[in-house]
């Protein structure tokens, strides 16, 4: 059965993404292997070649924005992005916008390998249209809508897979569970397959046995069932969701895996990504990408970083328990600094795996190698080679110059946080904020909020695109102007250099949706 | 496409002078009378030929409103071309044109070419600007002027035309720096196959596709 959902799974997912040569195609180097899917801009942009080449501008560094009077994102949502002051040729950032709605599954015994059209996805650019086919599918399913962000790096690669696929896996683990979503008033059932009708009547059959037993006076026969004493937890609908999220993140980890055997799916990605399900908008974050509320002028913190840094302690354990990952040429404990060979047999500061605070210890030979971690800050890296420690793809990243692999100490794992949109009335200024680090790098939550509270009040509440606008206005904040001594943005402070993707999500729709 | 140069062009002027409009026109060849604002940046691009040289023209239109002054100022940067816009039928656009042309001054390139457009030429009947005022007002600021019609698509390919034949003459003068992309232009495949042509005499034509 479950090698059967999987099978289904994956002939759903190569289904979608049909057009690209199969296994059987797979000879050759891997330079030439294919694109997976061919570079470009955000599909909701909706760009031109031509665009797309006028917009990879590192001189002039054009701020894109959703400007065609045909292209709406759901909720009038806010996006726009900059391409980075010449780090790289692409811009690695990359974003994806949907509303998909989810049915439930046909009958196993009628599934076909190919039917995958149960999970359809209804508006890849959502202009209102869809808003019709959400009538019909309501009745035997449910729609979610969809915002992400990916950061790429090494290579634009697995971020354009992402951000064209993830959104399939979340919908194809949410079509597994649609039926016990919408049953809202019933718990998540423990088992499945346990006919709740059939468990009530096996209780009373019990209770009946019982009551017999002891009328009858005959304690302890030998065809007594079995009664469960032991405790439940009770997972909430809530749980399930995130869950989801999380085995969809997962699995897109491990299609990339997979396709990279006859794919050119360069580099990894972080991954940002909002689902608005059942009156909750549901938080991923696997990165350093950031997602912040602004309620009332008020921050609220959506996700946290995974960097090096905060991830300290789970990659000095992880090489703790598996010391060969570090191909020993690396040291799990942190030092303030370099250990030089002078120092050996001194005693001097560091932390391990199980400490936030720092302690002494004697300087042996081993501690002289390169420090798992190592830097600060933004240039804090994993086995100097990678600054965030969480996202999708990156299978074939290697310590420069070595065969250590930097994988395993990455996770595709993200952190779901939940905000339940119908708890509050919010006004039209009332936003979710998502961004890549380029924006986060050079202006704090506060700054941001701030920026968006001063704003939004001065645009007209029914233009359509007041929060794109704001979305505009936040990457020039955060890009600044081309000075003599590069770009700078107020107070004369550095600009950002990188990509810069914001998206300016308004939340008053959750009040028209309850 | 192969071409043998690049020219980046920013459209500059009033709000509703015209600007997209001229874009679509010149771009697309279809004029679009409901007037969508822009709101940022747009871009359009098109293949000309120059003295028998394919040529592509990058053209950046730009938002007019006072509000994304400060956005669409920092467009300039690596512009070859600007078409500086007004509106023949309305005399203040007219007049705004000096902070325009103090803005483009101050944050483009010396050399940027710069035509002064005076559209909507189609609405004699509701002319503010005299031709001669904007003839004047060019002559006085070194620009090269034109009226055009957006809707009737009079004078548009020549404007657009015109200044790159300028650009192309600034770079046959050597004015123009063309290794330097900071200068709004690009030298394309074309062009350096038909180089590698003229010096080697062999071999240079398949490699540079279409010929010119």
């Amino acid at each position: 059965m479950l090698t059967r959902v999987k099978s289904a799974v994956a002939n759903f997912m190569g289904g979608i993404m049909a057009g690209g040569p199969g296994a059987e195609h797979g000879g050759g180097g891997a330079s030439d292997l294919p694109l997976r899917f061919p570079y470009g801009r955000p599909e909701f942009l909706g760009l031109s070649a031509d665009e797309v080449e006028c917009s990879a501008d590192h001189i002039a560094r054009p701020i894109l924005i959703l400007n065609k009077e045909t292209r709406r994102l759901p909720w009038t949502t806010g996006y726009a992005e900059v391409i980075n002051a010449g780090k790289s040729t692409h811009n690695e950032d990359q974003a994806s916008c949907e509303v998909l709605s989810v049915k439930k599954k046909t009958g196993v015994t009628n599934s076909t390998p190919n039917k995958n059209v149960s999970t359809k996805r209804r508006s890849s650019l959502p202009n209102g249209e869809g808003l019709q086919l959400k009538e019909n599918s309501e009745s035997d399913g449910i729609s979610f809508h969809y915002w992400s962000l990916f950061d790429g790096h090494a290579g634009s690669g697995a971020a354009v897979v992402a951000s064209k696929v993830l959104h399939h896996h979340i919908a194809e683990q949410l079509q597994e569970i649609v039926d016990i979503l919408k049953n809202s008033a019933v718990p998540p059932p423990t088992c499945l397959g346990e006919d709740p009708e059939s468990m009530n009547s096996s209780i009373r059959t019990l209770t009946r046995a019982a009551s017999l037993r002891s009328s009858v006076g005959a304690p302890g026969s030998p065809s007594t069932p079995p009664t469960r004493f032991f405790t439940e937890k009770k997972i909430s609908h809530e749980c399930l969701i995130i869950g989801a999220i999380e085995t969809a993140f997962r699995e897109m980890d491990l299609q990339i895996e997979r396709e990279k055997t006859v794919y050119n799916i360069s580099g990894g990605c972080t991954a940002l990504v909002v689902v608005y399900l059942l009156g909750k908008l549901y938080v991923a974050n696997a990165g350093d990408s950031r997602a912040i509320i602004i309620r009332n002028g008020e921050v609220i913190p959506m996700s946290s970083e995974f960097t090096p840094e905060t991830e300290r302690q789970r990659l000095q354990y992880l090489a703790y328990m598996q010391p060969h990952l570090l191909g020993n040429e690396f040291t799990h404990f942190e030092f303030p600094r370099r250990v030089q060979r002078k120092e050996i047999g001194k005693r001097m500061l560091y932390r391990d795996f199980n400490m936030t605070g720092w302690a002494y210890k004697t300087i042996e030979e081993d501690d002289l190698k390169f420090p798992l971690i190592y830097g600060e800050g933004k240039k804090a890296r994993v086995m100097a080679t990678i600054g965030v420690t969480r996202g999708l793809g990156d299978h074939d990243l290697k310590v420069h110059d070595s065969n250590i692999y930097i994988k395993p100490f990455l996770s595709s794992s993200p952190e779901v946080r939940v905000y339940d949109l119908l708890q509050y009335e919010h006004g039209p200024d009332d936003v979710l904020v998502l961004a890549t680090d380029g924006l986060w790098d050079v202006l704090l939550n506060e700054e941001v909020a701030e920026a968006v509270t001063t704003f939004l009040p001065n645009c007209d509440p029914d233009d359509p695109h007041r929060y794109t606008l704001a979305a505009q206005d936040l990457v020039m904040r955060a890009r600044g102007v081309l000075k003599d001594r590069g770009w700078r943005i107020s107070n004369d402070r550095l600009g950002s250099g990188d990509d810069i993707s914001v998206y300016v999500i308004p939340l008053i729709h959750g009040n028209k949706l309850s | 496409m192969a071409y043998a140069y690049l020219f980046k062009y920013i459209i500059i002027g009033d709000t509703g002078v015209g600007k997209s409009c001229l874009l679509l026109q010149f771009t697309d060849k279809r004029f679009q009378p409901v007037h969508d604002l822009t709101i940022g940046v747009e871009f359009g691009a098109r293949m000309i030929t120059i003295e028998g040289k394919q040529i592509k023209l990058q053209i950046w239109d730009t938002a007019g409103q006072e509000s994304f002054r400060s956005i669409t100022r920092s467009y300039y940067r690596g512009a070859a071309g600007a078409l500086l816009v007004y509106d023949i039928t309305r005399r203040d656009t007219f007049n705004h044109l000096t902070t325009w042309l103090e803005d483009a001054r101050q944050h483009s390139n010396s050399n940027m070419v710069i035509m002064l457009i005076g559209n909507k030429s189609d609405l004699e009947s509701r002319r503010e600007v005299k031709k001669e005022e904007g003839e004047a007002f060019a002559q006085e600021h070194g620009l090269i002027f034109m009226e055009t019609s957006a809707k009737t698509a009079s004078n548009v390919e020549e404007a657009f035309i015109n200044t790159a034949k300028e650009i192309y003459q600034k770079i046959q003068e050597g004015v123009f720096d063309i290794n330097n992309e900071a200068n709004g232009i690009k030298i394309g495949p074309q062009h350096a196959a038909t180089n590698a042509t003229l010096a080697g005499n062999q071999g240079g034509q398949q490699a540079g596709g279409g010929c010119c």
